[in-house]
């Protein structure tokens, strides 16, 4: 299993929108909405690389994502 | 379905805190049978012996497969893939929740045969939360914060108000128990099955429902391990009685209500300590005191328990705790600040080694280690954005590889259930 920080700019007014439609997306565990640089972080779950592929194009497909940066997780520690 | 995490997180935690509330109303029948209400430990070694064969049960049903994915994984949990042989590197912490939950049972049955009303015992219980804040300040990587501490007590006074109400009176012997035996059993109890439920199985979550499972089947061997040792200084026979019993059909089937409803309420709340903090979870596990009410009046009904005082001023104090109580809830939910913090590094610097002093920094829930941009993200969690700055920002500051770093608060977040 692959996992992977999606790191996303949007355009002003449009992130509502763009979340409702990020939530139907396969692959996707997590969503947070960000105050800073980016807008939104998505958390990405998938099985290989070329999944991770289909998703940052669904989410390029979205109306008002204007960039992606992606971050693929490499090693990991947590509490949950 | 993606939900908000603070949603899923409450409501696993309530969800469990409903059935916790009928499986104390179940109890509180089963407990005032004679065979029962004069053996507690009898009573404690049949809910575990009929414990273990309707756990097993429900987890072989909920490990059977549809298309391609576990019953279980569909309904309860979703890091659920089947039964499963406990690992070397979690038999340890089962060992300690299987010991710890073997004596508090032994000191919740003799609770419940002294007193019948289901709302009194849980008041009790919600003691548990101080001592969970006391030990999470020694074992995780956070301390309390004051509004936690405020919080915590809040709730905690405002379930020995909506304690003393309902029947009007004050046992001694239940407080004893409770806070000798069933309060700090418990609160060990509550952070090893956190523990277990954080790590990770051949590189999945580990899952609720085996833990659950598993958690049944070493309580059992204590409780009747205990027994034995008892029966032997006692010259009793609480083991053979307890055991008999549980064949008899009758109690065969109520044991296997009450235990099987447990199963449920059990792998919600284990579920959702691996969410959040124990003591924020029993916080709103106080909730079943509200719950219970229902259940105290079914009791009275079917004249389990005898009937509640009326008198207004008794009335007022109830409200006053259950006020109390949902207070101590909300402010816990409404006081957390959670961050995601991009670090890059000094090229040719150690990685593991960063990655170790991140993770040592208190409030900090996750290191990833990222190809990109970036060489970390971390997340973080505070309840002020003053504490994120003070404990966390001038430790980060502190680490000499750290080349850059940028902190964005998270304003919104949702997780797949």
């Amino acid at each position: 299993m692959i996992s992977a920080y999606i790191l996303i700019t949007m355009l002003p007014g449009k992130t509502d929108k763009a979340i409702k439609e990020m939530r139907q997306l396969d692959n996707v565990a997590k969503i947070s909405i960000i105050a800073g640089e980016y807008d939104i972080v998505i958390r990405a779950q998938v099985k290989n690389l070329e999944e991770l592929l289909n998703v940052t194009d669904q989410i390029q497909m979205i109306e008002g994502v204007t960039k992606t940066t992606t971050q693929i997780i490499e090693k990991e520690i947590s509490l949950q | 379905m993606i939900i908000r995490k603070k949603y899923l997180f409450y409501l696993l935690a309530i969800t469990s805190s409903v059935i916790a509330a009928a499986v104390t109303g179940i109890d509180s029948f089963v407990g005032s049978l004679p065979v029962f209400k004069t053996d507690p430990w009898a009573f404690a070694f049949s809910l575990f012996f009929v414990g273990v064969i309707i756990t097993l049960l429900i987890t072989l049903i909920l490990s059977i497969k549809i298309k391609g994915e576990s019953l279980g994984a569909k309904i309860l949990d979703p890091s659920f893939k089947q039964i499963r042989i406990v690992q070397k590197n979690e038999m340890k912490y089962h060992l300690i929740a299987g010991l710890v939950n073997a004596i508090n049972t032994v000191g919740y049955c003799a609770i419940i045969s002294t007193v019948q009303d289901p709302s009194v015992i849980l008041s009790f219980s919600q003691i548990v939360i101080l001592y969970l804040l006391l030990m999470e300040s020694i074992t995780e990587k956070d301390v309390p914060t004051l509004v936690e501490v405020q919080s915590s007590v809040i709730v905690t006074f405002g379930a020995i108000l909506a304690s003393i109400s309902l029947t009007g009176e004050f046992q001694l012997f239940p407080i004893i128990i409770v806070f000798l035996v069933v309060n700090p059993t418990w609160a060990i109890f509550s952070i090893y099955q956190r523990k277990l439920k954080i790590m990770k199985i051949h590189n999945r979550p580990n899952d609720s429902i085996n833990i659950r499972f598993w958690n049944v089947f070493f309580s059992c061997l204590f409780t009747a391990l205990l027994l034995l040792i008892y029966d032997i200084f006692t010259s009793g026979n609480h083991l053979i009685t307890g055991f008999v019993t549980s064949l008899d059909p009758y109690y065969f089937l109520l044991l296997v209500l009450t235990m099987g409803t447990t199963f449920f309420s059990y792998v919600l709340y284990i579920r959702s300590l691996g969410l959040g903090k124990a003591s924020v979870n029993n916080a709103i596990r106080a909730s079943t005191i509200i719950f219970a009410i229902p259940f105290s009046i079914l009791l009275i009904q079917l004249g389990v328990i005898t009937e509640f005082s009326t008198d207004p001023v008794m009335l007022i104090i109830k409200v006053i705790g259950l006020v109390l109580i949902v207070m101590g809830i909300i402010s816990f939910a409404l006081t957390v600040v959670k961050s995601y913090i991009f670090i890059t590094v000094k090229p040719g610097t150690p990685i593991k080694e960063t990655m170790l002093k991140l993770w040592d920094i208190r409030g900090v829930s996750h290191v990833s280690v990222t190809s990109g941009k970036y060489d970390f993200i971390v997340k973080v969690s505070t309840r002020t954005l003053l504490k994120g700055y003070e404990r966390i920002i001038r430790k980060i500051e502190e680490i000499e590889t750290i080349k850059k770093y940028h902190w964005e608060s998270v304003l919104k977040d949702w997780e797949k259930i």
